[in-house]
Order: C-alpha cells, then structure tokens, then sequence
C-alpha cells in the first residue's frame, strides 16, 4: 500500500512538472500558458458564480438546472480530452508499458494525476457552487461536500474509461479520421437543443428544462445533485449508488488499461485495403479520360478525406437547419417556404466549390505536371462540378420534397428542386472564379473548424463571402419569381444554372491557367 | 543533336533571397544525369522551374528544344516528375493513384491499368496496390511516385531526392528500373546529396552551389581523377577541417 500512495505521489509530481514545464520556453508559450492559467482561474470563479446563482431559483427548477450543469461537466470531461488526445503526455498508457508498474499502482496513480492540474481544480471549484444553489440545512450542506467529491470522480473515471479505452484507436490514422467526423457530429448536435428553443417548439424553456431534469434523474450526476437537494437518509442512499457508479466504471477502467497495455500497438501497421478503382458506385457510367478520373476522384474524396465528409454532413446539417428555422410561427402559406430553403441549401452545398483546389493541396502538383492548355483545367473543374452535383442534386431534391411535405404541399417540391439545382450550378459558377482567383490551402490537422492556413484566414472569409454574395445576386432572376408564385419559370433555372456554371468554368480556366504555379503555391502552404 | 534540359540565366528570388542566381544547366539527351549541391543551393527551386511548378523570374529553359513556359503543350507530355515532399494523393489508393494520373494524361483505360499492373510489380507494390497511399511507408510512398512519374513514358524524368529515406531494398528497386529506362536512350535527371550513389549511377554531373552551377560535365571531367565527393568539396568550399574543438569526444586513450 506504501508503494501504491508512494507511486501515486510520483505521477502527481509528473503532472505538476508537465503544468509546469509551460513555464519554461519561448515567450509565446508562457503568455499561452498565463492565458489558460487565467482561463482557467475565471472558469472556477464564473462557474461557482452561475452555479451558486441558481440558488435564487424556484426550488425544483434549481435542482434540474443542477442536475443539467452536472451531467454538462460530466460530458465536457468525457469529450475534451478525446478532441485534444496527446495533448498531456500522462493521459496514453502506452507511454507508461514499459515501467514495471502494477495495473493498480497505474490505475491510481493516473487518476491523481488527472485530477492535479489548474481544469481538474477549476471544474472541482465550480462543481462546488452547487452545494450553493441547492443546500437548504446543515444536513444537505453536509451531504453536499461528498456529492461534488463523488460527481468529481465520476467525471474523471467516466473520462479516463472512455479515452483509455479508445486510446488504441486514437493511435491509428483510421480512428483520427472517424474521430474528426464524430467531433463535427458532436458539435452539430450541441446546436440541437439551441434551435429547438430558438424555434419555441414547446414554447416554454422551464418545460423542456423539466423535461431534461426527468431523463437526468436517475443518472449519476442527476442522483448527486439531488442528494445535495434531499439533505436526508434519501440523499445518503443517493450518494452511495453514485459512489458504486464510480467504482464500476474504475474497475472497468482498470480492465480496459490491462487490456491496453497488452495489447499490441496497431498504429503502425496502417489501414486495410480499398475497393478495386472502376467498381466505385459510379465507376461503370463515368467516362474515360480526364473528365471521367476526376469526377471518380473527387468522389472517391468525399468518402475517405474527413475533411470532406465534414464539408458535406455540414452543408446537409445547415440544410436541415434553414428547412426547420424558415417555417415561420405564424404558418405564412406559399411555394416561398419550400423555394427559400431549397436554395439557402444549394448555395451553402456550393459554397464547397469556392475552393476547389484547396482539398487537393499539396497534391496539385500531379495535375499541374499535365495541364498544357486552358482547356484541361477547364476539364478539370468540369469534373468537380459533376462529382458535386452526382451527390448535391439528390440531396437538393429530398430537401424539397421534406420542405414541400412540411409546407403541406407536395407539388411545391416541383418548382423548389429545378430552382434548387439551379442555384447550385450558379454557385458553382461563381467558385470556380473564386477557386483560382482567391485559393487557399485547407489546414491539414484533425481540427475541422479552422478554416485556413496561417495567414490565409482573411482570404478564406472573404472568398466564401463573396462566392455567397455573387450567388445570391446572380441567382435572383431565376429564384425571385419562383419565390413570389410564379412556379412556371421554374423551368427556365437548371438551363441557366449550367449555363452560369459552364460561363464561371470557361473565364475560370483562362485564369487558373495563367497563374498554375501561383495557385499551386497558395494551396500548398504550410499549414 | 538537341540536349534533353537547357537552361539560360535562370533566375529566381524569393523576397531578398536569390535562391537560382542565374543557373546554366545542360543535360544531353540519354544521359543519367546527378544534380548535387549542398542544402539550400537552390536544385530543388531549380527543377521546380524546369518542371513548369514554379514561375521563374528570369531565363529560359528548354526541354528537347521547346520553351517549358512557351509551349508547354509540347513539352508537359514528355516529362515525368517526382517532386520532394512526396505529396500524392493521400486518399487514393496506390493503384487508383496509377489509374488517375494515366487517365489524366489521356491514355486509354485498359493501357493504363496493363501498364499499372507491370509498374506495382516491377516496383514490389502488387500486395499493397489497394491501400491509401496514406498508409504508405516513406519506401513505398517514393515507389508509387516513380511508377506514376513513369506510367505515361517520359522521354526526360526529373526526380527530386528520389533515394532519400528509402530503405536499401527499394532504393535498388528504383535504380534497376532508373538503369533499364535510361539504357533505352531517356534521360533522367535527379537530385541527391548522396555522392556515392550519384558516383555509381551517373555519366554525367551537375554541381551547384548558392545558386549557381558550378561545374558540369560527364562524371570523369568533374572529378578529374578524385573521388566525386573530394571534387564536389573542393567545389563548394568547405571552410574548417573538424579538428578544432570537441576534444572530450570518443575514449580516452
């Protein structure tokens, strides 16, 4: 037992010389450390603030409040260390195999060291201002102490379970992918709740409040905050399932680090093997040469790279988004509700081509070795507009017929589609001017949300925003009348729409190719 | 007869920095030609131009007689090129990156996929030709670079430090195929730190140092009896011989 507390005192000082170790180095570095000392400093104070304020609340809406921050602390524990895996060099077992250590000694030790550090104090600070918003009585102020103890561990066990038991996935290139993809869920699906209330869809807040603390209850976090609430005999027997959840999931984290720690190291030994090239889903209909191998290609990308799977789950989740947020309260009938949305929808899928180049990178140059005249850019752009619209004109389309349904008239879909389609050939139009007259290159990390390298990110703002804005505008003819009844020349958008996008192609290509080796240049930055 | 790689004056700056003050290159036709120079002596900004990659700000460059900036139509079917960094494209597998770059050239479906079968089992790659050139080992990654740099039969191959960090069983790989395509009358021209390997493989020289050639020539006229690396030093300058300092180091006698 000696040699555990002695082990566990030793990663604790491993963790404190890590935090430290932001001290030492270049200057950069230390304002970065300050700053997320600082940050973290205000995070305690603010949270314990906002947590004690609840205390002004309405009983039983103090307590679901509680309960909603604690199980929010709960997740945030679980998913940041996941997002930021590498981050602290103590939280990778693999790094700590060879040391003759017991999985015991390793298990205690390591949770010690997650708990040490400036985040793990501030979350513990603010945790504790719920026995602020919720004691009532020396009894429940008692109780109080142990449930912010207990709800503590559990965020730790419950994070350390998951990233140890993902850890060997994180490792391989395979999981970082899958991981980037997940993230960008998670993100979108934070947004849930936010448009839910925006759109007033029960119309009372407390009501939907309510109705999380009941799914809450029952759960760990749920069952601390209500002990603190309880005060009596109910709250012990509370904290005491909540402390058996603690143990379960330790020993459960002890079995998945024996299992790490065995387990060979795959991260190495790469991915497996794709499907032959011709048997793609479209392999057989797409023709041969050029046009044909980009268009494969460029599907083959939406599928593997991440950072396309993240372009197109975000186009479809803003789609979705605009579908349910356009529906105005008040009913307003006409095809306007179903056109408006199937457009805002087209141009966010053709924002994707406001810089086409920019996914290839650093491999632009293979195109570049063999693009000897205009028209071989122009070829390839046409490609990407084909493998653009291979998966954006039947999205357009279910997203009209949704709208259309929704609205409560299906035969509105008919107009909304062929404008839909329309638009996006406008937008794409417009992004191949901007992909070669504003092109920048795509961060090459795991982070989907940095838009830009270094120093491009005025550049990458500025080219969306003006691929939107000629968009829109170009987009009027067509869209305006569709929009203000006048369905029937609906018919006349997907002949201007491939006109728009053959137009922006032809000018495009006649640019893009005079400056080839600048536009490889500003996609190929370091990023 | 026209030489392969002309160059006249080639010049290029970046910001205050001259990285190719003026470089005069000439490879003949069917020659294995070795482009060395220290770091930083601008051979990789040098093939970049030659290579149509990269703007140059002054000079003229010729490929088998035809400007590469005039007339590129002329001369991007011709040439093969494999760039440093060896950035290909990641999320395709090896074979679909053959596949790829052959259609881009214009060759017809079945000739590509024969010509990608011989190439993945000349280079050892047949086992591995369905995984993501991301998996790829550094090895491998040069490989498939040199296969898709060969698929469409360049008459002239550039090759940007095709050796560097590949194990000695691909790097002979490479130069079996390298041998085999130069004794056919093509001309490669590489770049490469290693004087050994550029001794063994080249009959002809390029030496450039701080942005300019400095000598050139078959191999025997640039080292004139020495061994390339004792010509190639004398060429560049090497200031200091190691003796001074670092007395404490190796054992005691």
């Amino acid at each position: 037992m000696a040699r555990v507390s002695g082990m566990t005192w030793l990663f604790v000082r491993l963790k404190l010389s890590l935090v430290r170790g932001g001290l030492r180095g270049e200057v950069g570095k230390q304002v970065g450390f300050a700053f997320s000392l600082g940050a973290a400093l205000l995070a305690a104070v603010a949270g314990f603030g906002l947590l004690s304020l609840i205390r002004f609340a309405p009983p039983d809406v103090a307590l679901d409040l509680v309960s909603a921050a604690f199980a929010m602390f709960a997740v945030g524990w679980i998913v940041v260390p996941l997002m930021a895996f590498g981050l602290d060099e103590t939280l990778d077992p693999a790094r700590l195999a060879l040391f003759p250590l017991t999985t015991r000694q390793l298990a205690t030790g390591m949770l010690a060291a997650s708990a040490t550090g400036p985040w793990p104090i501030a979350s513990l600070v603010a945790l504790s201002g719920g026995v602020v918003a919720l004691a009532h009585g020396p009894g429940a102020v008692l109780l109080g102490v142990p449930a912010v103890v207990l709800q503590f561990a559990f965020c730790l066990t419950a994070s350390r379970l998951v990233t140890t038991a993902l850890s060997g996935v994180l490792r391989t290139r395979r999981g970082r992918d899958l991981l980037a993809v997940a993230a960008v869920f998670g993100v979108l699906l934070f947004q849930v709740p936010n448009l839910l209330i925006n759109r007033g869809f029960s119309g009372d807040p407390t009501r939907i409040l309510a109705s999380a603390g009941d799914v809450l209850r029952w759960t760990p976090p749920g069952l601390a905050a209500h002990a603190i609430a309880d005060g009596g005999l109910i709250g012990v027997a509370e904290l005491i399932v909540v402390a058996m959840a603690v143990v379960v999931l330790g020993w459960l984290w002890i079995a998945a680090l024996r299992h790490a720690l065995v387990r060979p190291d795959a991260s190495s030994q790469g991915g497996g093997s794709v499907r032959r090239s011709g048997r793609v889903p479209f392999g057989r209909f797409l023709p041969d040469g050029m046009l044909g191998a980009v268009v494969a290609k460029e599907l083959k990308y939406a599928a593997r790279e991440p950072r396309g799977r993240v372009n197109w789950i975000a186009a479809l989740f803003v789609s979705v988004v605009i579908m349910f947020s356009m529906r105005g309260p008040d009913g307003s009938a006409g095809p306007g509700i179903v056109v408006g949305p199937a457009c805002l929808a087209a141009v966010v899928i053709g924002l994707q081509a406001a810089n086409s180049f920019g996914i290839d990178g650093r491999s632009l140059w293979m195109n570049a070795v063999v693009f000897s005249t205009p028209r071989d850019l122009r070829t390839d752009l046409a490609g990407r507009h084909l493998a653009m619209a291979v998966i954006g004109v039947p999205l357009l389309t279910v997203v009209s017929v949704i709208a259309a349904l929704v609205a409560g008239d299906a035969a509105w879909a008919l107009a909304a589609a062929p404008v839909a389609w329309g638009v996006l050939g406008v937008a794409m139009g417009v992004g191949a001017l901007t992909s070669v007259t504003a092109p920048y290159t795509y961060p090459d990390r795991l982070n989907a949300f940095s838009g830009a390298a270094p120093g491009q990110g005025g550049q990458a703002f500025a080219s969306s925003f003006a691929t939107m804005l000629v968009t829109g505008a170009l987009a009027l003819p067509v869209a305006l009348p569709v929009l203000f009844g006048l369905t029937w020349w609906a018919v006349l958008a997907v002949p201007y729409g491939v006109a728009a996008a053959w137009a922006g192609r032809r000018i495009a290509a006649g640019i893009g190719f005079a400056r080839l080796p600048e536009l490889l240049t500003a996609v190929s930055r370091p990023t | 007869m026209v030489d392969a790689v002309r160059t006249q004056g080639l010049y290029k700056r970046f910001g205050q920095q001259v990285a190719v003050g003026g470089v005069d290159l000439v490879v003949p036709r069917g020659s294995f030609a070795g482009l060395v120079g220290p770091n930083g002596a601008g051979k990789t900004t040098t093939l970049s131009m030659v290579t149509g990659l990269l703007r140059p700000d002054g000079g003229r460059i010729e490929i088998d007689g035809h400007d590469v900036w005039a007339d590129p139509v002329s001369v991007k079917a011709h040439i093969g090129v494999l760039p440093e960094g060896l950035r290909l494209f990641e999320r395709l597998s090896g074979r679909e990156l053959l596949m790829y770059g052959g259609q881009l050239r214009g060759i017809p479906l079945d000739e590509v996929g024969r010509r990608a079968d011989e190439l993945l089992k000349v280079m050892d790659l047949a086992e591995a030709q369905d995984k993501l050139v991301v998996d790829y080992s550094t090895g491998m990654r040069k490989k498939i670079g040199l296969a898709a740099a060969l698929l469409h039969n360049p008459r002239v191959l550039f090759l940007d430090e095709p050796f560097e960090g590949v194990d000695p069983v691909s790097a002979n790989t490479l130069i079996e195929v390298l041998r085999r395509y130069t004794a056919s009358g093509s001309t490669v021209v590489f770049s490469s730190h290693v004087m050994d390997l550029v001794e063994r493989l080249c009959d002809w020289v390029s030496v450039m140092n701080r942005g300019l050639v400095v000598a050139q020539g078959p191999l025997d006229d640039v080292r004139r009896g020495r061994t390339l690396n004792e010509a190639f030093l004398d060429l560049v300058g090497v200031r200091g011989n190691g003796e001074e300092g670092l007395s404490w180091l190796g054992s005691p006698a």
